[in-house]
């Protein structure tokens, strides 16, 4: 009796994804698209302000202070609904793609400065003394000693970062972005599947989530430094 | 301070920022109990329970809480009419889930972080399971596990904004109605836009509850390691 039914909601659910697999699979690419290219500035961002905030730069490193406090202590949502809605009646008006790349990005910056303030600031000063005293200056110093070392103390909770910023593109359904979670409701709201939709839209997302989970652990032992290596 | 202001602000605080509250405070304590009570079950060495509380947790946390409540909202009453809640409900369960599987790792470290020693001290006294876990091994884990608690209490109160996105009445949804009803002519609205500054305000707010929270979970994990 379990199994009969089982087996109907296996063959309802693939006939499901294979009617809207063109729609899904163009969702799920927007998803990554958006959180590929928040990755790849929220590292940018967070590698420069957290060299910026753990050196004690005058000027940029307060300003990067405010930044981080300002994005971390307001929702993100919130911060959709200004980029979308509020910044159009000041003359300022960004397509939803805009966006839902610049919010992600934005808000993963701020996190990830902090992650490699943290790294940098973990880096032992007696390392960076031993690049000063081997005629380093201080930006090969940084590139060279502070860098390697301090960037692996800070890859697992930058990577948890990168996976918070992929599971908050869903939010871009405030403003009806076509990602993974608006065409998963604009195909239930058509068919009116509504168990196989959010099925298939839960699957997705934990199977993008658990993998890059998974990479932070091999990551992690790949790239740990040589002295916790176990 | 021109004159759509004070009704517009008296909603947003009266309306919006109590239900803010109202589902930060059910989600808090469900997510506390939840998981301080799976996460101490979590420590117990019989597989079967550990991988399914596992599970619970991978699942939980894995998901974007904007698709939990979606799974609850629209998904539930489709598998049955008894399971039908509504946003505010529907909203506090999705939290709930979320900040318990947050709750339960936290409290699994706190519990293993005490020696076995108390555990046997408490055993030789003659306490049983629960009332070793609950009064030897838990008070001292929760001094441990105080700073994360306060963080998730910051992630809570700005996660409600996405009950927003099920029409439940919290702080961010009280702003979009009241900027929608300026934009309507006289003499609902005044035909005019005010989302830059409504949205603004909403983002003061937040910030005004979270800083000080977060400074006090920087200064618990200062104090209490």
């Amino acid at each position: 009796m379990i199994f009969a039914l089982a087996a109907t909601f296996l063959t309802d659910l693939s006939s499901f994804v294979s009617d809207n697999f063109d729609e899904l699979l163009a969702g799920l690419r927007r998803t990554l698209v958006v959180s590929a290219i928040a990755i790849v500035g929220a590292f940018v961002i967070g590698l420069i302000l957290g060299a910026a905030r753990a050196h004690r730069i005058p000027v940029i490193s307060q300003l990067a202070a405010i930044y981080v406090e300002v994005i971390r202590n307001t929702p993100i949502l919130v911060q959709i609904f200004f980029l979308y809605f509020g910044l159009p009646q000041v003359g300022v008006r960004l397509d939803a793609f805009t966006v839902a790349w610049l919010a992600v990005t934005i808000w993963g910056g701020a996190f990830n400065t902090e992650n490699f303030r943290a790294g940098f600031e973990a880096v032992p000063t007696r390392y960076r003394e031993a690049g000063f005293a081997l005629g380093f200056g201080r930006i090969a110093t940084f590139l060279n000693v502070t860098l390697p070392i301090g960037g692996r103390i800070a890859l697992p909770s930058s990577i948890n970062t990168y996976i918070s910023v992929l599971k908050n593109t869903s939010l871009m359904y405030v403003i009806a972005y076509p990602e993974l979670t608006t065409t998963a409701l604009q195909i239930q709201a058509l068919t009116l599947e509504t168990v196989e939709t959010f099925t298939v839209l839960a699957v997705t997302y934990l199977t993008l989530v658990w993998t890059m989970s998974a990479l932070i652990r091999l990551l992690e032992s790949r790239l740990a430094l040589p002295e916790e290596r176990s | 301070m021109p004159d759509w202001v004070e009704p517009v602000a008296r909603y947003m605080l009266e309306e919006g920022l109590v239900g803010t509250l109202r589902i930060a405070a059910i989600a808090l304590a469900g997510s506390v109990l939840v998981g301080i009570t799976l996460g101490t079950l979590l420590t117990i060495k019989f597989l079967p329970l550990r991988s399914l509380i596992r599970l619970y947790i991978e699942v939980w946390r894995g998901l974007p809480i904007l698709v939990t409540i979606f799974i609850i909202f629209f998904m539930l009453p489709a598998v049955s009419q008894q399971l039908e809640f509504d946003a505010l409900t529907a909203a506090a369960i999705g939290l709930i889930l979320w900040g318990s599987a947050q709750v339960a790792e936290a409290t699994r470290g706190a519990v293993q972080s005490i020696p076995r020693e108390q555990h046997e001290a408490a055993s030789a006294l003659g306490f049983g399971w629960i009332g070793r876990h609950s009064f030897v091994i838990m008070p001292q884990a929760l001094r441990r596990l105080l700073p994360p608690l306060v963080s998730l209490l910051v992630n809570i109160i700005q996660n409600t904004t996405i009950a927003q996105v099920i029409g439940a009445t919290e702080l961010l949804e009280a702003g979009e109605r009241q900027s929608e009803r300026l934009v309507a002519p006289e003499p609902i609205g005044l035909g005019e836009i005010h989302a830059f500054e409504i949205y603004a305000g909403v983002m003061v707010v937040f910030f005004l509850i979270s800083f000080p929270l977060t400074r006090l979970a920087a200064y618990l994990e200062r104090r209490l390691v």
